[in-house]
């Protein structure tokens, strides 16, 4: 037998990982469909490059003139807005996460840092990770073109701030995911989300309370949030740089201590996490289960008056998956939490720039309602993506697909007008009871919309499906190829939408929209019923794909 | 008398790109049979059990279920049948009674039946004791278990088992076959894939092999040790590594499977550096 060296070497495991992925990548061009996918990741990619080179000249040249007017405390707004993008994006638009699940590589014997530097690493290359490294990119050429002297402390403490966003960002992740692995702690997470976004409605009246009446809002902002934001890693990032410019080093390299502080904290909330599932810890539900219950009572399907039992058995079946999956959950209150922002934010206090709705409450709602819409995609547009190998049931039951996706389009219609309901209520109740003709138009225009996006859901979830997994947070990524057409229906769709209210408003008559709205409705319904009454053909042509995709381990 | 067939295939074809997987195959089980499908790993055992259940489109040929053409009439043929396939088609995120209630108006049951059966069912395959759990929490063989009462529970007139017995322990295996036998007791047929010979000799009646693609042997087990009996020579060997067979005794299946797909076990000689 010949001497082998059997010494493992995290270096090359994690060349075979990253051979691996470069596999899996050109293996995936093979077919036409990963052809496709790779088409639409260009596209995307270069949205992202004209997104992050843009913002980030715009940030460069901010920052340059913020050092330049005497002002480099003011960093502190674009590194609060590089943070709060940075960690609030990947939660309102999982699909551009890429953040695939490193435990598989749990069975081979990696070391804990490897394992620790492989996740690390797939967060590095996420697409909000290298946008908003461009914008810091950016803050460091304008503060280095307004101030060369600072510009190697400068990219010391912006990198130490990347290194925090980046551990931050997957601790959150790490620690969510946990959080809603199991019923209670999902349940007391679901009562913090709850309480978070109250907390937001309280900002304002306390500030009204404490602050005085006279002075401008932006300057009471300033006063309430300024020596807080100060102590927090953003804030302290910000410092460490303005310090540098006004010449003040050793108190910028205390708030550069500080926020390697939080760097290591972080770092300690992240290492625990990781740690418990290197070690091989189980989230399932089982070990949680005290007592072996019997249950004989006889628990009753739903009945959907006017739907046939299979309609109401996939819809009964949706609503469930839906209300034991968290990041849905999360992902479908956006909408009203946004609005919450809106009003209650930072940006509620600058009449100039993001006031928006308090300028034009009138278009509060039916923004709500359209991005409300826009949310609901992450579901319409990849129908059996949280099915996985339930595909092969529906392939098996002597139920037609016509059925099924409707069934599915029936409960992603009630959420809709759930949240509908709840937007309009969360506008009255912020900025004031949209006006009758407005609130009908907004409804006319989701007639319209909600079709149009049903019909081109309904073709892509057969077309591009992707296996989703309902428990995961920060993994819900669709195909390339339909956060693409995606984009481009809701561009359609938005700009109909906003032609028709433009048209109303120049008319000053709300109805005129109504009018087109409802006849734009007519005929994307009948286009829905004539692509539902298809589906059954194109699903049966696509089922090879359909079970290939979505059994896939 | 012959009766009209529960299964038939006639010249069932399919083809990935070039290769054939399963290559014309004329398969007949007759109604009240406990049927076992064998072949070796990418015969096209779960290619073939797809095609039946209408879960891949076939290149060619015909496909009679309960005489009724699976391609005109899809429904129809489904409405008889229940189907675990290779990847149990389950849904992960309902509980088992959930499951069970879906899938039972889903085959047309109404509310009232569809709760009691799925009650019966569970309390049967003994996974009522934890009703809150998730059937993504369930063990590899309380899926199964969970799978197969899916798949009967509106007491389908065919049953189509891929592997049903794959990764199940012996108490679990017990009470499937219990289910099975009292299936076909009733009149009802079962079609299933196995790599377990020895289970497919102590429950099938009747057996098919398919090798690359092709059927290579079909009939009652005791045709089938007929045929492989009139080809050997007088008192040889199965050709397969196997010790030769005393006078009167009957050969195994497996002696049986590895004559018509000519295996061989030459591991032996090969691996060497394996321990």
């Amino acid at each position: 037998m010949s001497e082998l060296d059997l010494t493992v070497r995290p270096l090359t495991q994690l060349a075979a990982i990253s051979g691996l992925r470069w596999r899996l990548f050109v293996n995936a061009l093979r077919s036409t469909r990963g052809k496709l996918e790779l088409v639409s990741r260009i596209l995307i990619g270069l949205a992202f490059t004209i997104g992050g080179v843009g913002g980030g000249l715009g940030m460069g040249i901010a920052a340059s003139m913020m050092i330049s007017a005497g002002k480099p405390e003011l960093l502190a707004l674009l590194l609060w807005f590089v943070f709060v993008f940075w960690q609030v994006f990947p939660i309102m638009a999982t699909a551009f996460t890429n953040n695939p699940d490193s435990s598989d590589l749990l069975r081979f014997p990696l070391s804990y840092r490897s394992y620790f530097f492989v996740r690390m690493a797939y967060g590095a290359f996420d697409p909000v990770t290298v946008l908003a490294g461009l914008w810091s990119f950016g803050i460091l050429a304008g503060v280095g073109f307004a101030k060369p002297a600072v510009l190697p402390w400068t990219l010391l403490v912006l990198l130490v701030f990347a290194a925090f966003n980046l551990l931050f960002m997957q601790m959150t992740f790490a620690w969510v995911e946990r959080w809603l692995a199991q019923r209670r702690t999902r349940e007391i997470m679901g009562v913090l989300f709850v309480l978070l976004m109250l907390s937001f409605q309280l900002i304002g009246p306390l500030a009204r309370r404490f602050g005085t009446r006279a002075r401008p809002e932006a300057q009471r902002f300033v006063e309430v949030l300024a020596p807080v934001q100060a102590i927090l890693p953003p804030g302290l990032a910000a410092d460490a740089i303005a310090r540098a410019v006004l010449s003040q080093f050793m108190v910028g390299v205390s708030s550069l201590a500080l926020l390697c502080a939080f760097v290591l904290i972080i770092g300690y909330f992240l290492h625990v996490r990781l740690r418990a599932q290197y070690r091989g810890e189980n989230l399932s539900e089982v070990a949680a289960v005290s007592a072996l219950l019997k249950d004989r009572s006889l628990r009753l399907g739903w009945n959907l008056p006017g739907f046939t039992a299979p309609v109401a058995a996939v819809f009964e079946k949706e609503v469930r998956y839906l209300l034991r999956s968290g990041p849905m959950l999360l992902t479908l209150i956006m909408p009203i939490f946004v609005l919450v922002v809106f009003r209650l934010g930072p940006m509620s206090s600058f009449r100039n720039s993001g006031a928006l709705f308090m300028r034009v409450p009138d278009m509060a709602f039916p923004s709500a309602a359209a991005y409300t819409l826009l949310i609901l995609t992450n579901l319409a547009y990849n129908n059996f993506g949280g099915d996985a190998g339930g595909i092969q049931f529906f392939y098996a039951s002597p139920v037609s697909f016509r059925e099924i996706v409707l069934a599915k389009n029936l409960t992603h219609a009630s959420i809709l007008t759930i949240e509908t309901v709840l937007a309009w209520i969360a506008v009255s109740f912020l900025y004031r009871a949209p006006a009758l003709d407005v609130s009908i138009a907004a409804l006319a225009g989701l007639l319209f919309a909600a079709p149009v996006n049903f019909s081109a859901g309904n073709l892509l979830s057969l077309y591009s499906p992707k296996k989703l997994d309902f428990s995961s947070f920060g993994r819900q990524r669709a195909s390339q190829l339909t956060v693409l057409i995606s984009l481009g229906v809701q561009f359609v769709v938005v700009g109909v939408g906003v032609a028709a209210f433009w048209i109303a408003q120049h008319y000053g008559d709300f109805w005129i929209a109504t009018l087109i709205l409802l006849l734009l409705a007519g005929i994307s319904l009948s286009v829905y019923v004539v692509i539902l009454n298809r589906i059954d053909g194109i699903a049966l042509a696509r089922r090879e794909t359909l079970v290939t995709e979505l059994c896939r381990a | 008398m012959d009766l009209a067939p529960t299964i038939s295939t006639q010249g069932l074809t399919r083809r990935f790109g070039e290769l054939v997987a399963v290559d014309g195959i004329d398969l007949r089980v007759a109604p009240g049979q406990f049927f076992g499908f064998l072949g070796p790993n990418g015969a096209g055992k779960s290619t073939t059990i797809k095609m039946l259940t209408g879960l891949l489109a076939p290149t060619s040929g015909r496909i009679e279920i309960l005489g009724v053409d699976l391609e005109r009439n899809p429904v129809e043929v489904k409405r008889q049948i229940g189907v675990v396939p290779e990847g149990m088609a389950l849904f992960g995120r309902l509980t088992g009674a959930e499951f069970l209630n879906f899938a039972g108006r889903m085959y047309g049951l109404n509310r009232e039946t569809a709760a009691k059966r799925s009650a019966e069912l569970l309390d049967f395959m003994q996974l009522a004791d934890q009703p809150k759990k998730l059937v993504t929490d369930y063990s590899h063989g309380m899926q199964k278990k969970l799978a197969m009462a899916a798949a009967v529970i509106h007491g389908p007139k065919v049953l189509f088992l891929d592997e049903p017995f794959e990764g199940v322990d012996a108490i679990a295996a017990g009470t499937l076959k219990a289910m099975l036998q009292g299936m076909i007791a009733r009149g009802a047929t079962v079609f299933l894939t196995s790599h377990v010979l020895e289970i497919v000799e102590r429950l099938c009646s009747h057996v098919a092999i398919i090798h690359q693609g092709k059927l290579v042997a079909q009939g009652s087990l005791e045709e089938l040790r007929a045929g492989v009996e009139a080809q050997r020579p007088a008192g040889a060997g199965d050709g397969a590594g196997d010790r030769s067979l005393r006078s009167g005794e009957k050969m195994t299946l497996e002696q049986i499977f590895l004559r018509t797909v000519g295996g061989s076990r030459r591991a032996e000689r090969e691996l060497s550096w394996l321990g």
